[in-house]
């Protein structure tokens, strides 16, 4: 890897694979990307911690954990908020995407463009020679701002917001839905509710997690979508197809970021493992109740 | 006129003493029963010396004013120095229903077999016989907890008496019914009304539960508890377990079925009230340890879930199929009755409509021939989440798979 600004020290090595490879930094997520993803772990968690007992709630560990919780009311409580604060995110997003449309010299390139999250022929060729990169029969594909896989799991999201605040609202105000469904659509939403948990849990503790912190190329972290800048290192081998039209198209140079303060990033990683710690920790209480 | 003074009137009429008589008995008797120089060394030791002291005052005091010493200590009267020391055995001239009852009790059988369990003496006294409405008497009702407890706390008496370990919890049981609603009500409410030890296993006729003419006998604790609850009692009787009592009468036939009386759920020693949030969990598994099915599909709800984790809010056994009225709910006059369901629903969740009834309180999913509705849902819903997740997980697996493949070979390489 040769050919980059060279005046700048290469960051030291440290876990997060963001803060790999030769610098500069280079900002990619805005501040409200960020702030978006903060809330959507913040409200997950709260979700799941106070859900999951819920939902196994023959098994012991369940009691424990909502004693923990400070009883079941409360968790109640922090669930509702939890879903609160997934609707915030949800229609900050929304407004987000429509001010961004509105504002875009291009609305075409805004939405089919390389910095949207709509997929495209190329995801799709890119998911196909992923799995000949699996076989060993090609090179990984070159990536742009956003993989296939990072697109698949922001719609997982979408759609996950979507039946999850359906059904919870359904069960939420079940005396007001009552008046357009009749009473056994609310056995039917929770079951939803229940099994669609399990679906995102698995997704994001499993798919999410390997993607973005557990394979070998990024182990055991990455904190890009906390700082939301990442080495130039880090971009050519994530996002190769990005960084080189940030070149060619001479941008490079104002996207360039100051270093991660170094607090900052000690504060970010102690997040992202406890986040990837609970996370296994609730996967390990499925499995015990789910097999129990 | 209370039965009771009807009794002490008759008494003082039937006894063989006139009033003169007996205060000239009296005085004679006081010569040396009211000297206490002359007591002390008549027995073995000084407490028994210090019985025999009896003033005349005493005796006024009591309950037995109008009486004579040798209305009871008959032939003591015969003259000095005393023939014999029998005593107690009287009691029953004047009181004879109380005697025929104490005489079937568990105290007068082991009163014959051991020889030292509670007569007339052990709750009345001898001589200080006060009526249970005064409350220095021990069988006052405020202090009947204590009289019992004298005994039935006390472990070393307890061992003698009782065989079976369970029965010598007796002290736990007096703790327990210090401790809860009808002990603290007496003890530290002063509430007379309030059930102490003889409100329900009868001052005279003490059996325990096995025994069939017991007032705890299983078919007779409804009666004996509706004596104070009676409306209670009424909504029992009337209901689902109440009337299937006795237990001979089986449910559909079933022969043994037992339906449960008032201690089943609320225990007999440690009664909880129905605000505090123990007594509920309890009582839903009270209900599940016959109505299995219900129990477990009441679990897989919101309702059960919640409460199962300690949640006093969500609806229980109780708040739908109401505590004491339980009835099935082809029953016209069930609360869950097609007709009454909605209010049902409406006392907790105040805007339900009929729609809103038709929520399966137990509905099971699996149960693919009563919740049809449920298991498809369920089965379509299970595949598309196991479906899904096992789809993407191929990708993950395979990545996983090939970088493992990748550090084996960059391994090998490195070594060769």
């Amino acid at each position: 890897m040769t050919g980059t600004p060279g005046a700048l020290m290469p960051p030291r090595r440290r876990l997060s694979s963001s803060e790999h490879g030769e610098g500069p930094y280079v900002w990619r997520f805005s501040r409200l990307d960020r702030t978006l993803h903060l809330m959507v772990i913040v409200s997950f968690y709260a979700l799941l911690v106070t859900g999951i007992p819920l939902l196994f709630a023959h098994s012991r560990w369940a009691q424990s954990a909502i004693g923990l919780l400070g009883g079941v009311e409360t968790a109640g409580l922090i669930h509702r908020l939890g879903a609160i604060l997934t609707f915030t995110y949800l229609f900050l997003h929304l407004g987000a995407i429509l001010t961004g449309a509105l504002r875009a010299p291009d609305r075409r390139s805004y939405f089919l463009g390389p910095n949207s999250m709509i997929p495209n022929a190329k995801d799709w060729r890119d998911l196909k020679q992923m799995f000949r990169y699996f076989r060993g029969k090609a090179d990984i594909p070159r990536f742009d701002r956003f993989s296939y896989m990072e697109k698949f799991e922001y719609w997982g999201v979408f759609w996950g917001v979507a039946i999850m605040g359906l059904s919870g609202l359904l069960m939420w105000f079940p005396e007001f839905f009552a008046q357009f469904i009749p009473g056994w659509g609310f056995n039917v939403a929770t079951i939803l509710h229940g099994r669609e948990a399990l679906l995102a849990l698995g997704v994001i503790f499993t798919i999410h997690f390997y993607n973005i912190n557990l394979r070998p190329e990024k182990f055991p972290l990455d904190v890009v979508i906390f700082t939301g800048r990442a080495t130039v290192g880090y971009m050519k081998e994530e996002h190769p197809l990005e960084y080189e039209r940030l070149v060619s198209e001479g941008r490079l140079e104002s996207r360039i970021a100051p270093e991660t303060p170094e607090s900052a990033y000690r504060g970010w990683a102690l997040l992202g493992f406890m986040a990837l710690a609970i996370g296994m920790f609730l996967v390990l209480f499925v499995v015990v109740a789910a097999l129990a | 006129m209370r039965p009771r003074m009807v009794a002490a009137a008759l008494l003082v009429m039937m006894c063989p003493a006139s009033s003169a008589w007996a205060q000239e008995d009296a005085a004679s008797c006081e010569k040396c029963h009211e000297d206490r120089r002359f007591l002390t060394g008549k027995t073995e030791t000084s407490e028994q010396d210090q019985a025999l002291f009896v003033t005349r005052d005493l005796l006024l005091q009591s309950a037995h004013e109008e009486l004579s010493c040798a209305s009871c200590h008959e032939e003591h009267a015969l003259g000095y120095p005393h023939v014999t020391d029998a005593i107690a055995s009287q009691c029953s001239a004047c009181h004879e229903a109380e005697q025929g009852d104490w005489a079937q009790s568990v105290h007068a059988d082991n009163y014959t077999s051991a020889g030292d369990a509670a007569d007339c003496v052990v709750c009345h006294t001898a001589h200080t016989v006060y009526s249970r409405d005064d409350e220095r008497s021990p069988t006052h009702d405020l202090n009947v907890a204590g009289l019992c407890a004298g005994c039935h706390a006390d472990s070393t008496i307890v061992g003698t008496y009782f065989s079976a370990p369970e029965d010598s919890l007796a002290a736990a049981s007096v703790a327990l019914y210090h401790e809860t609603v009808h002990g603290t009500r007496v003890t530290d409410a002063g509430l007379e009304v309030s059930a102490t030890c003889s409100d329900c296993h009868r001052s005279h006729r003490t059996l325990p539960g096995e025994s069939p003419g017991s007032s705890l006998h299983h078919d007779s604790i409804p009666t004996t508890c509706g004596r104070c609850h009676d409306q209670v009692l009424d909504a029992y009787a009337g209901a689902s377990h109440g009337a299937a009592s006795p237990p001979d009468a089986g449910e559909e036939g079933e022969p043994g079925f037992d339906p449960p009386n008032c201690v089943d759920c609320h225990t007999a020693h440690g009664i909880v009230e129905a605000h505090e949030p123990n007594w509920f969990r309890g009582s839903v598994e009270e209900c599940g340890q016959c109505h299995e099915r219900l129990y477990e599909t009441y679990l897989g709800t919101y309702h059960g879930k919640v409460t199962h984790l300690g949640g006093e809010l969500a609806a229980k056994c109780s708040d739908c199929h109401t505590a004491h009225d339980m009835r099935p709910a082809s029953d016209s006059l069930s609360s869950v009755h097609e007709t009454k369901v909605v209010a049902t629903c409406a006392r907790c969740h105040e805007d339900a409509n009929e729609s809103f009834a038709k929520y399966y309180v137990h509905g099971d999913p699996m149960n693919r021939a009563e919740f049809p509705l449920l298991f498809w849902p369920w089965v379509i819903v299970t595949a598309y989440v196991v479906g899904a997740l096992a789809l993407f997980n191929v990708h993950t697996g395979m990545w996983l798979w090939r970088n493992a493949r990748h550090a084996i070979q960059v391994r090998r390489e490195h070594r060769t």
